[in-house]
C-alpha cells in the first residue's frame, strides 16, 4: 500500500549540510498502524512530507498504491489523508463549508462528500456542530473535525502526525479510537509521534528513527529480541544514549 | 465518538466517486470559499464599509471648512466679515465699497468672472469685543478703523496666516485704491482740459482655457491609498495568516495544483480591494455631491461625473489586479501575520510616491514612466481623467502591467507553495533563482509567466533604444541590430529561464526532428501564406486599423527604400532567419511546451499566437496596430504546425519561407511589377495568384497533416515524464 525506499533529504546549513532523513526504507500494509517514532528532529515530519510530496527527497521514493510522488504528485495526493500536528481551521467558515471545501479539493463528488460529511460528523461525534463557526470550536472539538477533514475522501493511506500533541485524555482517547476505525477499515496507517507509551498501545509495527536514520524497524517482540530491551522506552533510551 | 456500527462504516464503506475532472468550476468554487472567507472577517468589513461611512462625511467637513474659508467672499454666500467699532465707521466703510468707482477695471474683472468679492460689515460691539479681540477670536476677517479726518484715515488689522483675512486686507485695500484712483481721475478730468490719462488699456483672450482639473490631480493619490487599504488585510490573511491558523500544510497536501490556489486567494484579494476602492469612490463622490463640493474637484459643474467614476472604475480593476498581485507575492514568502506587516510597510510607503509624482506638473506618460511600475497606472489615471491619455503608452501600460501582475503572481505560488509548507527548510528569495537539484523535461507556466513579464519591459527599452539610434545609423547596421536585440530578448531571457529551472532543452524547445513529407508540407505552406500575410495587412489598412498618418507613410517608404539597397544575405539573414529560429524557439518552444502542461492544445495555440501578435505590434513607442491581424494569423498557423509535428524545426522552415518571400517581394517590388499591380502599390494581389497561394498553403496543410496523422503518443506525459 505505502512503500519508502531509501529516502533521504538534506537541509543546506551555514556551517554544512543538515542529513534531517537518511535513507529511511520501510513499507506498510492495508490494515496496518505503523509507528514512526524518533525524538524531537528525528526526521519524522520531514519524512512524512516527502510522502506527501511537500517536499523533494534528495534521492529515494515513496509509493502509495504503485504511484511514487516524484512521478504524480496528485495521484498521490489524492490517495493520501493527512491530519496534521496543529488543528487548524478557517475560523470564519463553518464546520461543514470547511469540510465540503477539502471534499473538492480532494475532488469528492457533490453529493457524496455531503453524505461523507454527516456519517464521518456522525462517527466523530460532531453532528451538532456542523453549522457553527469553526473559530467558536474548543480546542477538542477542532481536533475532532481536523480528523474528520483527513478522511473526507476516505483515502486508502492515512498520515498522522503528532495527532495527540496537545491534546488532554479524552483528545487522547478520540484519537486511540480513530485509529482502531481507520485499521478496522482496512486503512495503511502511518503515525508520527514521540508518545512511547501512546505508539505501544496504538501501534501494530514500530520504526524508530534518530538522527535521520531509522535504526529499527519492527514489531515490538521484533524490536525487543533485536535490542535486549523490554520494552520500547527501554529501547529508545537505550538508543538515543549509545 | 460514536460506535455505532452504522457510522462506523464511514470509512470502509463506498469509496467517494471521484468528480468529473473540470478545473474551471473548482476553481471558481475555491475562489467563492476564500471570498466567503474574507467577506465574513469583521476587519475586512470595518475596512470595506465603516472606513468610507466615517471618513467621507469628515472629510468632508473638513474640506468644507477649507473651501470656506479659501473661498470666503468670493460669492454672496460667503462675504468677507469686517468688524468696526461704530455703525458711523460702518455706514462710511459700505459707501465706499458700494461706490461703481470702486470696482477694478474691466479687464480685471472680467478675469474674475465679473464676480466681485462681497463684504460684510458689523459691528463687533454688540457681542462685546472690540474689532482687534474679535479678530483673535476669529469672529471676522478683518478689523478696521476709521480716524476722522481729511481725509479719514482708515487702520485694518489683518491675522497673519489666514487665507481669508489676508484675502479680504488685500482685496478691500485694492477696492479703496480704486476708489482713490478713479475719483482723482474724474477730478482731474473735470478740472484739466487737456487732461489725457498716461494710456487706455484693453485685453483680448484668445484660445481655448483648459479646465484646472483637481480631480485629475487627486484622484490617483487617492486611488493608491484605497486599493492598498482594501487589499493588505486580505493579503496577509490568506497567505501568512494561513500559515500561522495551521491550516497551510493540509491545504498543500491535497491534490489541488499550487497555482489554482494561489490564483483563488488573488481573486479574492482583488474583489476585496476591489470593493474597497469602489465603495470609497462613491462615497467620496456622494459626499462630495451631498455637500455640493462637486464642481470644485470636477471644475466647474455640479452633475454627477458618472463617465469619470466609470474611467476610475476601470482603472481600478488594473490597478487592484497589479497591486494584490504584488501583495501575494510579499505576503506569501512571510510566515506569520507580523512579518508580513514588516514586508508591507515599506512598500505601502513606496507606493506613496508615484501618487505623488502624479500631483506634479510636467510629468507625463512617456518613454521609461510607460513602463516604471505603479508609476505608469498612476500617470495613465491622471491622463485619463484630464482627458489628454495617448494610446501607444496607454496600451503599453495596461501591457506592462498585467505582465507584472502575472510575475508577481508566478513568483508568488512559487514562494506559497515551498516556504510557507516546509519550516525547517528557510527558503529566502534567492532560493526563487536556486536552480532545481532534479532535471525538469519543460518549464513551468510559472517561469514561462516571468519569462514574459520580462520580455515586455526589455523589449519596449530594446526597441525605443533601437527606434532612437536608427536615423543615425545605415540599414545594415539597423538590420544587425534588429537582429542582434531578437537573440538578447526573445532568445537569452527564455533560454536563461529554461536553464536556471534546469529543463530538458529538446523537449522544452521542441526539438525533435520532423520527417522529410512534414518539411516539405510546410515549405508549401510558407510558400502559399506569405499571400494571405499580405492580403491581411492590405484589409487592415482599408478598414482604416492602425491610421495612415503622413509620418508613417513617410517612414515606410523609407524603410522600403532602404530595404531596396541592402544586401540581400542580410535580408534574409537578419528579417528572415533570425526570427524564423529565435521567435519559434520563443513562441512555438519555450512558451508553447510550457502552456502545454495548463491549457488545451486548442488554447495553447491561440494563446501564444495572440502574444505571438502583440509583440509585433509594439514598435518603440509606436502601435503598429495592422500588423496584428496577419502576425496572429500566422501565429496560429505557425501553432497548429507545432502542435501537429510536435517540433520546432517546421515551424522555422515556414517561418523562414514566409518571413523572405515577404521581404525579398519588398526588395525586388520593381522587378516584379509586371506579376501584378498589386505588387507595386501594395494593394490586393491578382486574383490568379491568390488562387495558386491558396492551393499551394492549403497543399501543404493537408501534406503536415496526413504526415502527423498518428496522434503524438508522448503527448499526455509532457509534464510528468522524466528528462
Amino acid at each position: 500500500m505505502l512503500h519508502v525506499d531509501s529516502l533521504t533529504k538534506s537541509f543546506p546549513l551555514d556551517d554544512g549540510v543538515l542529513t534531517a532523513v537518511d535513507d529511511v526504507s520501510f513499507r506498510i500494509s492495508p490494515g496496518e498502524v505503523f509507528g514512526l517514532l524518533g525524538p524531537n528532529g528525528a526526521g519524522k515530519t520531514t519524512t512524512m512530507r516527502m510522502i506527501l510530496g511537500l517536499l523533494e527527497p534528495d534521492s529515494g521514493y515513496a509509493e502509495v498504491d504503485g504511484v511514487r510522488t516524484a512521478t504524480d504528485p496528485m495521484a498521490v495526493k489524492s490517495r493520501l489523508g493527512f491530519v496534521s500536528a496543529s488543528d487548524g481551521v478557517y475560523p470564519w467558515l463553518t464546520v461543514r463549508e470547511m469540510l465540503l471545501y477539502f471534499a473538492d479539493l480532494y475532488a469528492v463528488d457533490a453529493t457524496l462528500a455531503e453524505q461523507r460529511c454527516e456519517s464521518l460528523a456522525d462517527m466523530m461525534d460532531i453532528k451538532h456542530l456542523l453549522d457553527r463557526r469553526a473559530g467558536e470550536l474548543s480546542t477538542g472539538q477542532r481536533q475532532r473535525v481536523t480528523l474528520v477533514r483527513g478522511l473526507i475522501h476516505d483515502p486508502p493511506v492515512m498520515l498522522l502526525d503528532e495527532p495527540t500533541r496537545g491534546l488532554d485524555v479524552v483528545g487522547v482517547q478520540t484519537i486511540f479510537d480513530y485509529i482502531d476505525i481507520l485499521r478496522r477499515g482496512g486503512k495503511a496507517v502511518v503515525v508520527c509521534t514521540h508518545r512511547l507509551d501512546e505508539a505501544e498501545r496504538l501501534c501494530d509495527r514500530f520504526g524508530l528513527l534518530h538522527a535521520g536514520k531509522l535504526k529499527y524497524c519492527g514489531t515490538l517482540n521484533e524490536l525487543k529480541e533485536q535490542t535486549g530491551q523490554a520494552s520500547l522506552v527501554d529501547i529508545f533510551v537505550d538508543l538515543i544514549r549509545n | 465518538m460514536s460506535n455505532d456500527p452504522q457510522t462506523r462504516s464511514a470509512t470502509t464503506q463506498h469509496r467517494p466517486r471521484r468528480q468529473k475532472h473540470q478545473p474551471g468550476n473548482r476553481l471558481v468554487r475555491m475562489c467563492q470559499k476564500e471570498l466567503r472567507e474574507t467577506m465574513r472577517d469583521r476587519r475586512t468589513i470595518i475596512t470595506l464599509v465603516m472606513m468610507p461611512l466615517l471618513v467621507y462625511p469628515l472629510l468632508s467637513m473638513a474640506l468644507n471648512r477649507f473651501l470656506v474659508s479659501s473661498t470666503a467672499g468670493t460669492s454672496e454666500q460667503t462675504p468677507y466679515t469686517i468688524g468696526v467699532e461704530t455703525d458711523d465707521e460702518g455706514s462710511l466703510l459700505l459707501a465706499w465699497l458700494e461706490d461703481p468707482m470702486s470696482q477694478p477695471p474691466a479687464a480685471i474683472l472680467k478675469a474674475s468672472k465679473g464676480n466681485l468679492a462681497t463684504f460684510r460689515v458689523v459691528n463687533t460691539t454688540s457681542v462685546g469685543l472690540n474689532p482687534k479681540q474679535a479678530l483673535q477670536e476669529k469672529k471676522i476677517d478683518l478689523a478696521a478703523r476709521i480716524e476722522l479726518g481729511n481725509p479719514p484715515r482708515l487702520r485694518l488689522t489683518a491675522f497673519n496666516g489666514d487665507p481669508a483675512s489676508q484675502g479680504a486686507q488685500r482685496i478691500l485695500t485694492e477696492r479703496l485704491h480704486w476708489l482713490r484712483l478713479a475719483r482723482a481721475e474724474a477730478l482731474a478730468a473735470s478740472q484739466l482740459s487737456d487732461y489725457t490719462p498716461p494710456t487706455d488699456v484693453s485685453v483680448e483672450n484668445i484660445g481655448v482655457a483648459e479646465k484646472p482639473s483637481m480631480l485629475g490631480t487627486i484622484v490617483p493619490l487617492v486611488l493608491v491609498l484605497m486599493t492598498i487599504t482594501g487589499a493588505v488585510y486580505p493579503a496577509i490573511d490568506l497567505t501568512a495568516g494561513e500559515r500561522e491558523r495551521g491550516t497551510m500544510e493540509s491545504l498543500m497536501a491535497s491534490p489541488v495544483p499550487r497555482s489554482y490556489i494561489l490564483f483563488s486567494k488573488y481573486v479574492a484579494v482583488v474583489v476585496v480591494a476591489l470593493l474597497t476602492a469602489m465603495a470609497n469612490l462613491l462615497a467620496m463622490f456622494t459626499t462630495l455631491w451631498a455637500g455640493r463640493l462637486l464642481p470644485l474637484l470636477t471644475g466647474g459643474e455640479d452633475a454627477f461625473p458618472w463617465l469619470a467614476v466609470l474611467q476610475i472604475l476601470g482603472l481600478l480593476v488594473l490597478f487592484s489586479g497589479f497591486f494584490a498581485a504584488v501583495l501575494l507575492s510579499l505576503t506569501s514568502f512571510a510566515r506569520s501575520f507580523k512579518e508580513a506587516q514588516a514586508y508591507l510597510i515599506p512598500v505601502m510607503l513606496l507606493s506613496l510616491t508615484p501618487g505623488m509624482l502624479s500631483l506634479m506638473p510636467g510629468v507625463t506618460l512617456n518613454g521609461p514612466l510607460a513602463i516604471a511600475p505603479l508609476i505608469n497606472i498612476v500617470l495613465l489615471a491622471r491622463e485619463v481623467l484630464q482627458g489628454t491619455a495617448q494610446a501607444a503608452p496607454a496600451v503599453i501600460t495596461v501591457l506592462s502591467t498585467v505582465g507584472y501582475a502575472v510575475a508577481a503572481i508566478a513568483i508568488a505560488s512559487k514562494l506559497f507553495g515551498s516556504d510557507a509548507v516546509s519550516r525547517t527548510s528557510g527558503q529566502s528569495f534567492g532560493a526563487m533563482l536556486k536552480r532545481p537539484t532534479r532535471s525538469t523535461p519543460t518549464p513551468s507556466p510559472q517561469a514561462a509567466a516571468m519569462t514574459l513579464a520580462l520580455l515586455v519591459p526589455i523589449y519596449y527599452l530594446v526597441s525605443n533604444v533601437l527606434m532612437r539610434i536608427v536615423p543615425e545609423l545605415s540599414i545594415t547596421w539597423v538590420l544587425l541590430l534588429n537582429a542582434i536585440a531578437l537573440v538578447l530578448t526573445f532568445g537569452l531571457i527564455p533560454l536563461a529561464a529554461v536553464v536556471l529551472a534546469r529543463c530538458n532543452f529538446s523537449t522544452s524547445y521542441q526539438l525533435a526532428t520532423p520527417s522529410p513529407l512534414t518539411l516539405f508540407g510546410v515549405l508549401l505552406v510558407g510558400l502559399g501564406a506569405w499571400g494571405f500575410a499580405h492580403e491581411s495587412f492590405v484589409l487592415a489598412k482599408q478598414m482604416g486599423i492602425g491610421g495612415l498618418d503622413v509620418d508613417r507613410i513617410e517612414k515606410t517608404r523609407q524603410t522600403v527604400e532602404a530595404l531596396k539597397v541592402a544586401p540581400t544575405w542580410l535580408l534574409v539573414g537578419t528579417l528572415a532567419l533570425a526570427p524564423a529560429v529565435i521567435e519559434e524557439l520563443c513562441f512555438r518552444g519555450f512558451l508553447f511546451t510550457a502552456l502545454r502542461k495548463v491549457l488545451s492544445p486548442t488554447r495553447v495555440i491561440v494563446t501564444t499566437a495572440v502574444i505571438f501578435g502583440l509583440f509585433h505590434v509594439v514598435t518603440g513607442n509606436m502601435l503598429l496596430i495592422e500588423r496584428f491581424l496577419p502576425t496572429t494569423l500566422l501565429g496560429l498557423i505557425l501553432g497548429w504546425i507545432a502542435y501537429r509535428t510536435q517540433s520546432v524545426w517546421p515551424g522555422v522552415l515556414m517561418h523562414f519561407t514566409h518571413n523572405a518571400l515577404l521581404n525579398l517581394a519588398t526588395k525586388y517590388q520593381d522587378k516584379i511589377a509586371f506579376l501584378g499591380e498589386g505588387f507595386e502599390n501594395q494593394m490586393h494581389l491578382p486574383a490568379s495568384w491568390l488562387i495558386v497561394l491558396s492551393t499551394t498553403t492549403l497543399t501543404g496543410l493537408a501534406v503536415v497533416w496526413f504526415s502527423t496523422r498518428k496522434p503524438p503518443v508522448a503527448e499526455s506525459n509532457l509534464a510528468t515524464t522524466p528528462a
